[in-house]
């Protein structure tokens, strides 16, 4: 009997095991976050049984989108691949994706209504949604409260404007007796994101065509006031010693110091909130967040949503395509956004799940994921915060990286760095293809 | 394989003799085609191209990329960089290598734990030593800042400001490549025969003599050998260092030609222009490997 049993049961999982559909799935999450997501697919997978997922952490966004292209190329894909949100124009000029709205479209069981606006505005491009929004973020303004009470500033009153961000870096700076610094005020990482944000916080637009949302970006349109206010005070930091620059795009680094107490804020990514929680619990300094400080006398437009989302992408077996479509809503639903949220700081996608924390009493205790949320919904919005569409957005950013590397060395003076800014990305989004 | 099969597939012996060869150098060959002929020629055909990000679409331009190569003044600065990072690190790396060889050769006590220390980096791979340099000059928590601190009391960015990011960069390679050449040059110094060196002492040539008119030539071919390969290291394996150090920084100021490349093909996913770049370095090592078949053997003094 018992035999007879167990021959039907491993009759059983044999076909099972024959009838799962196995899909791929890419991330650029590294580090605690691949445990993270790896639980999030375990689960998905219990609900799913027919359906296995191989997770992969592939490496930094660039590589994971330089390995998709060598992937398609071979006619490999994987069916899940999360980019970074500067990809989408090329993405959607590859040819190679399933729009997620012609998924939606077709699914009944998916209210793409219950997602933040803000979020859908960014991935939407001609009213069409390419890509399942993830890990979206924006950047915020991290200090540290108990250095703030040691030099005599107000822990609860964090610096607003850029007249008020430079004052507070001065009194942060601490010399040793040989007079060097330290300790100082400010860092972010050297990275063009800060770049588009603080054009978009000026209420200003990045690229021409409403952003490249109603008509393809022909052209830059940043070599204004606003860039230069931003780029005026990073000079003026850097310059007074009042800032530490890390080298392009190093967020390690940025972090590193801020959790090191040698610089006493941080503008970073809202991403990394949880992580600074912790951090900050284990070297004994209590932690503040705040809205990014303005331009004085300017007012605020709003950030735009940053971070990545989820890409599927074409493949011969349509059975694949829908495993991969599943998998996909499943990771933006509201318990896998609820987790995800609270184990890194990256926005919960969801009215719904807002809701939900927002009820447990979530925020309460963990006020500083409520201002990073906060300044998201009090973001105006317009063509401008909805952020640029370029598709030759990497050489655009590394355009402006440049210039203001070339800038914090000295060689070029503020407007001179712009005007190269300038030079350079139009000349890439002419050249782009 | 029996006997009488061999002679079945391969006839006679003579026919034998002349086929066998070919057949063990298949394999060979088809490593060769597939994994170096083919991507050259590949790239050779795609640097008259503009490719699309996933190569859909394309559109012939002749010679286009390379000449929007050779006017792009950030492609030229990168040349310019190549040859000054190659040119110092090849001379430094070679006469401190030689020099560090000559004082191994003595018979001191511990000489064995001083070769051992020095061939360390050797182990280390190119990331790794990047990663390491880029530990130790860190602005906050680096060893040679808190060292400069306490013993000058000055801070540097290393790895941030100019030029300091180019004395980094040169400074790390040079400590990756040193051990490799002070193994060659130790092998070199031991095979200098003794009648030659206790000639030159009864002549009463001085140490200093001795070293650079009678050491020096006589291990000459070495020498050659050790500066084509670290022409190649420098310009090629520096990709490592460089992306893990200074990622081309500050600006374009530490961008060599091969993360020039790096950055155009794998960044920006400029693919024609990219292979123009790679035909471009192509053409560069080929002139270095011509220079050393045909001077190497002639110049350079073999005994």
């Amino acid at each position: 009997m018992v035999r007879r049993f167990l021959v039907i049961v491993l009759a059983v999982l044999t076909v099972l095991s024959f009838a799962k559909v196995k899909i791929q799935f890419w991330h650029a999450m590294g580090g605690w976050r691949i445990e993270v997501i790896q639980n999030m697919v375990n689960d998905f997978m219990k609900l799913n049984p027919d359906i296995e997922v191989e997770v992969q952490y592939v490496g930094s966004y660039e590589e994971i989108l330089a390995k998709l292209i060598s992937a398609v190329q071979a006619g490999t894909p994987p069916h899940v691949v999360q980019l970074n949100e500067i990809s989408t124009q090329k993405m959607i000029d590859s040819g190679v994706i399933v729009p997620v709205q012609d998924l939606i479209d077709k699914d009944p069981t998916f209210d793409v209504g219950l997602f933040l606006p803000q979020v859908l505005n960014y991935y939407r491009v001609g009213g069409k949604l390419y890509s399942m929004p993830w890990n979206s973020s924006t950047p915020l303004l991290y200090y540290n409260k108990t250095m703030f009470k040691e030099v005599g500033l107000d822990p609860n009153n964090p610096p607003t404007t850029f007249s008020e961000l430079i004052e507070a870096c001065r009194k942060l700076v601490k010399k040793d007796e040989k007079g060097n610094i330290v300790r100082t005020g400010i860092t972010w990482p050297l990275y063009a994101w800060f770049f588009e944000q603080y054009m978009a916080l000026q209420n200003q637009p990045l690229v021409d065509n409403d952003n490249g949302r109603t008509k393809k970006a022909t052209k830059v349109v940043f070599n204004n006031q606003a860039a230069l206010n931003f780029l005026n005070l990073w000079n003026t930091l850097t310059k007074e010693g009042l800032m530490i620059n890390t080298r392009r795009a190093d967020w390690t680094a940025a972090r590193q110091l801020f959790i090191s107490q040698t610089v006493g804020m941080l503008i970073s990514s809202t991403s990394d909130v949880a992580l600074l929680m912790n951090e900050s619990k284990k070297q004994g300094f209590e932690l503040g967040t705040a809205f990014l400080p303005l331009p004085d006398g300017t007012q605020r437009g709003g950030v735009v949503v940053g971070g990545g989302s989820l890409w599927i992408l074409k493949q011969k077996n349509q059975a694949e395509v829908d495993a991969a479509w599943k998998l996909v809503k499943y990771l933006a639903e509201p318990g896998p956004q609820i987790v995800w949220h609270k184990a890194t700081g990256y926005y919960p996608i969801r009215v719904d799940a807002i809701q939900t924390l927002l009820v447990q009493g979530y925020y309460q205790e963990n006020p500083h994921h409520l201002t990073a949320i906060l300044q998201l919904l009090t973001s105006v919005q317009n063509y401008n915060t909805q952020g640029a569409i370029i598709g030759a957005f990497p050489e655009v950013r590394n355009a402006i990286d440049m210039a203001v590397e070339k800038m914090l060395t000295g060689e070029l003076t503020p407007k001179q760095a712009l005007d190269e800014a300038e030079k350079n990305a139009n000349k890439a989004i002419k050249e782009y293809f | 394989m029996g006997r009488s099969v061999r002679t079945a597939l391969f006839g006679g012996s003579s026919v034998r003799r002349k086929i066998f060869p070919y057949l063990l150098l298949i394999p060979t060959y088809l490593v060769i085609i597939l994994f170096i002929y083919m991507p050259a020629f590949d790239a050779l055909y795609n640097s008259f191209f503009r490719v699309s990000v996933f190569g859909r679409r394309r559109i012939f331009v002749g010679l286009q990329n390379f000449l929007s190569l050779f006017t792009d003044k950030d492609y030229l600065y990168a040349v310019n960089f190549t040859l000054v990072y190659t040119g110092t690190t090849v001379v430094i790396s070679i006469f401190l290598s030689f020099f560090l060889a000559l004082l191994l050769d003595q018979k001191v006590p511990g000489s064995k734990i001083y070769r051992t220390l020095i061939f360390a980096p050797y182990a280390v791979s190119y990331a790794v030593a990047g990663a390491l340099w880029g530990f130790l000059l860190n602005p906050v928590v680096g060893h040679v800042n808190y060292l400069m601190r306490i013993l000058f009391g000055i801070q540097t960015h290393w790895l941030t400001t100019r030029p300091f990011a180019a004395y980094s960069l040169i400074f790390a390679s040079i400590w990756k490549t040193l051990p490799f050449n002070v193994i060659f040059y130790l092998a070199a110094l031991q095979s200098v025969p003794s009648e030659v060196m206790e000639a030159s002492i009864i002549d009463g040539a001085s140490s200093w003599k001795r070293v650079w008119k009678i050491i020096f030539p006589l291990v000459s071919p070495i020498t050659f050998y050790l500066v084509i390969m670290s022409i190649i290291s420098a310009t090629f394996q520096s990709f490592a260092i460089i992306d893990v150090m200074t990622r081309g920084g500050p600006g374009i100021y530490t961008t060599n030609l091969v993360y020039k490349l790096y950055l155009d093909g794998f960044r920006f996913q400029k693919i024609g222009l990219a292979s123009a770049e790679n035909v471009i370095l192509f053409v560069m090592m080929m002139i270095v490997t011509i220079l050393y078949f045909t001077y190497g053997q002639r110049r350079v003094h073999y005994q």
